[in-house]
């Protein structure tokens, strides 16, 4: 089995790998890592394994074949059968969460397979 | 109603009208085999045969290519993974990969019928619109009119691909060219600067096809050869089909979304292509297969690239205000013949319309039928490098230009707005609200007249149908608004979901690659002059033919402006900060080792890059000075004279192609050149020594 991370270089997503790690760590199973944001190129495995050495060997860096972020991550999950998607929400004023829309809640909505939302720690 | 539909029908049925409905739709699918041309360069090749001949007929041609362009555009993407045209590179995702599955035969019966499905829409939605806009559009008056244009110009502004304020100094440009020549209010000359020719003002059909008729041609003729085999034309026809009836849903929603992509200006067919597909993704449970074949990933798109045609159509002809690039060259067209589009289309010419849906209706249905006969021994002509095609399409499309005013000077204002359509081209600015701009600077100021003698003041601003266009109107600045919020303070999320910016979508790499180099800084500051220059020239105008130049000149000034200020603060923003430690937060959270491993890394792209686009200028500056030598031989030998000597110069040293298909293809184009005034109502510009 696999878990899928919604991957951005940000607190969020930082916050989602270290989840996805701790998840996958019980049964070893494959971290597969898809860019959330759109136009950003994709991180190296070795810069992820420096950061979470305790995943190494079993991260993995995929890409969708679907431009819109929220639909990659969709994709790969079902390609690779995926047990779970991993997620970093950030803070959203009221107003922002009114005018913009969301790759994670359109993760949330179409992905087949559980989501578990993780928010940074404070601070 | 019912009685102009069905004696347009019975028009249809005269043979000259099917017969130029006939060579519209070959032409139209062949054109759109050629990878390069879309519905734009349809138009623009047969625009100029039509001159001379009746309104009707011309439509049947124009319409009749305009319908099936999309349909065989197809082929390309499907078998060679090179797309006509921009927006078949959609269906190439899915296309492609089919077809290297040996399925090649499913996927384009696939796009076959939903080509039909969408034309077929797409005709139906334009006969609805007649009886639905036609008391809306009797009951408007000049003001709202007037509301009108400037809502095609600034939608086509905003809604165009890319950055707005591009958008809307491009549209300023447009309009301030349509500006030039004699002012319908005092018939005083504006921006002629003494000459009689430019007092006539610029002719449409040279200005559409320079701005994107000849900047094709340059951006293009250095293209790489095509040296992948195509996929072999494998699997069978009828699994396509019976496969087609299951996605009937697609198909309508595909089309839906094209008639609404195609009705709001300046929203084309590429656009409409790629909102068709991520709506199928959207919508669709199960993701998987897109992009590695899934048939629902060719049938949405390809139903909505023909319908995005037809819902072009519904404002250019109920309200005279282009969707398209297309369009607006048949609006051109429609007004040479003294047929005003607008309500007195709806009015007088009712019969006009409806022949216009027939023959689109018809020519869907024969271009797929065609498609479906003639694909195996078509496929080949995707193959013909662009270079080939470059010098041919150059004579045809001079040619074209002479036949508006018969005047030489217009090849060479062409030449020169091919220039400015490479570098709007290549710095990424849409050039589709330039075009409608255009079109529509005269209708501008002639109702602006309308209602300021009409009304007393500002009253009319507050008629019922100027407030509504007026809300309207904010409605795109608001949204520009929120796209530049977000565009800075989100980084993960981004609201909308387009596949827009997709990984495959940078099919055609010229567009845009000059983006935030010193050319497109050059650009911005040269349209500052331009507009400062116009500025200043108005002042010496009468009272009432000022106003509009000025207006124009002003708003552009401060587009322009703002532009540069934006190119200078991305140079400066770049020149401050090294290449390559862009993502800021990766140094701090992997290492510092990580950030100097990615400045490596990325240092030689960019150096490519550069290279690339020095390699690309020279190519297109050579085909400008081919274009100019042309002319110039034109003018002293006559144009027979002129294209025997050019074609095969250009065809050996630039196209580098074998000394015997030069000279056949010259002697060819040579015999068309001297048949062509004894077919068809054309003149040949004649030189010096003749």
């Amino acid at each position: 089995m696999t878990v899928v991370v919604a991957y951005a270089d940000t607190p969020p997503g930082h916050a989602a790998m270290a989840a996805a790690v701790a998840e996958s760590a019980r049964e070893q199973e494959a971290v597969v890592l898809v860019t959330a944001v759109r136009g950003e190129s994709p991180p190296e495995v070795a810069d992820l394994e420096r950061a979470w050495p305790e995943a190494a060997g079993r991260i993995e860096v995929a890409r969708g074949d679907l431009g819109d972020p929220s639909d990659a991550v969709v994709q790969v999950a079902q390609r690779r059968d995926a047990r779970l998607v991993v997620l970093g929400l950030r803070a959203r004023t009221p107003v922002g969460k009114l005018v913009f829309g969301s790759t994670a809640q359109r993760i949330l909505l179409d992905a087949t397979c559980p989501v578990l939302a993780v928010k940074p720690a404070p601070g | 109603m019912t009685d102009a539909a069905f004696s347009a029908l019975a028009s249809l049925a005269d043979p000259s009208l099917l017969l130029m409905l006939a060579i519209g739709v070959v032409a139209g699918l062949v054109i759109g085999l050629i990878p390069g041309l879309g519905g734009t360069g349809a138009v623009a090749i047969l625009l100029p045969v039509t001159f001379g001949m009746e309104p009707e007929a011309a439509l049947a041609m124009l319409i009749g290519a305009l319908a099936v362009v999309h349909t065989s555009d197809t082929v390309a993407a499907v078998l060679l993974g090179a797309p006509g045209s921009a927006s078949a590179s959609v269906t190439m995702l899915d296309g492609y990969s089919m077809a290297r599955q040996g399925q090649a035969k499913r996927a384009l019966s696939l796009a076959f019928l939903s080509s039909m499905a969408g034309g077929l829409i797409g005709a139906v939605g334009l006969t609805l619109a007649i009886p639905l806009a036609r008391p809306l559009v009797l009951s408007f008056g000049s003001p709202e009119l007037f509301m009108l244009t400037i809502l095609g110009v600034s939608l086509a502004a905003v809604l165009s691909r890319g950055n707005v304020v591009k958008g809307l100094m491009a549209g300023f440009l447009g309009l301030l060219l349509g500006l030039v020549g004699t002012s319908p209010t005092t018939a005083e000359e504006r921006f002629s600067f003494g000459s009689l020719f430019l007092s006539d003002g610029v002719s449409l059909v040279a200005v559409a096809l320079g701005i994107f008729g000849l900047a094709e041609i340059a951006s293009r003729v250095g293209q790489r050869k095509v040296t992948e085999k195509p996929v072999e034309l494998t699997g069978g026809w009828g699994a396509g089909i019976r496969e087609w009836l299951t996605h009937w849903t697609q198909v309508v929603r595909g089309s839906l979304i094209g008639i609404w992509a195609g009705v709001l200006p300046g929203v084309g067919a590429t656009a409409g292509t790629w909102l068709a597909y991520g709506q199928a993704v959207a919508t669709a449970k199960d993701k998987r297969k897109f992009g590695k074949g899934d048939p629902r990933g060719i049938v949405g798109p390809e139903s909505a690239n023909n319908s995005v045609e037809a819902g072009d159509l519904i404002p250019t002809f109920l309200f005279g205000i282009p969707g398209g690039v297309p369009s607006a060259m048949l609006l051109g067209m429609l007004l040479t013949y003294g047929i005003q589009p607008g309500p007195a289309i709806v009015t007088e010419h009712l019969d006009l319309m409806y022949l216009i849906v027939w023959a689109f209706a018809i020519a869907s249905v024969a271009g797929a039928f065609l498609c479906f006969l003639a694909t195996g021994s078509l496929a080949r002509l995707t193959r013909v490098p662009f270079a080939v095609l470059g010098p041919g399409l150059l004579v045809i499309m001079l040619l074209g230009a002479f036949q508006e005013g018969g005047q030489i000077g217009d090849l060479w204002v062409m030449v020169l707005l091919g220039v400015v359509g490479f570098f709007l081209k290549t710095t990424g600015t849409p050039r589709a609200p330039f075009l409608i701009g255009f079109v529509l600077a005269i209708p501008m100021e002639r109702y602006y007249y309308l209602t300021a003698n009409l009304y007393d003041g500002a009253s009319w601003m507050l008629r019922p149908g100027v407030l509504v266009f007026a809300a309207v109107l904010v409605v795109p600045v608001l949204w520009s608004l929120v796209k530049k919020l977000r565009g800075t303070s989100g980084q993960a999320d981004d609201g909308h979901r387009d596949e827009h910016d997709g990984p495959e979508a940078d099919v055609d790499d010229l567009e845009g690659s000059l983006a935030g180099t010193a050319w497109s800084a050059g650009l911005a500051v040269l349209a500052v002059l331009v507009f400062a220059g116009a500025l200043w020239v108005s002042g010496s105008f009468s009272e009432e033919a000022r106003l509009m130049p000025r207006l124009v000149a002003t708003c552009g000034l401060a587009a322009a402006l703002l532009l540069t200020w934006q190119e200078v603060k991305v140079r400066r923003s770049r020149t401050a900060r090294p290449v390559g430690t862009a993502p800021g937060t990766a140094g701090e959270a992997l290492g510092t080792g990580g950030s100097t491993m990615v400045a490596t890394r990325v240092e030689p792209v960019t150096d490519k890059r550069t290279h690339a686009h020095a390699h690309d200028l020279r190519i297109a500056a050579r085909t400008f000075a081919a274009m100019a030598a042309f002319l110039v031989l034109a003018m002293v030998g006559g144009y027979l004279a002129a294209t025997l000597v050019f074609t095969p110069a250009f065809l050996l040293y630039a196209a580098r192609v074998r000394p015997r298909t030069a000279i056949a293809y010259t002697l060819v184009l040579g015999a068309v050149l001297l048949s062509l005034p004894t077919l068809l109502p054309v003149d040949l510009p004649l030189g010096l020594l003749q």
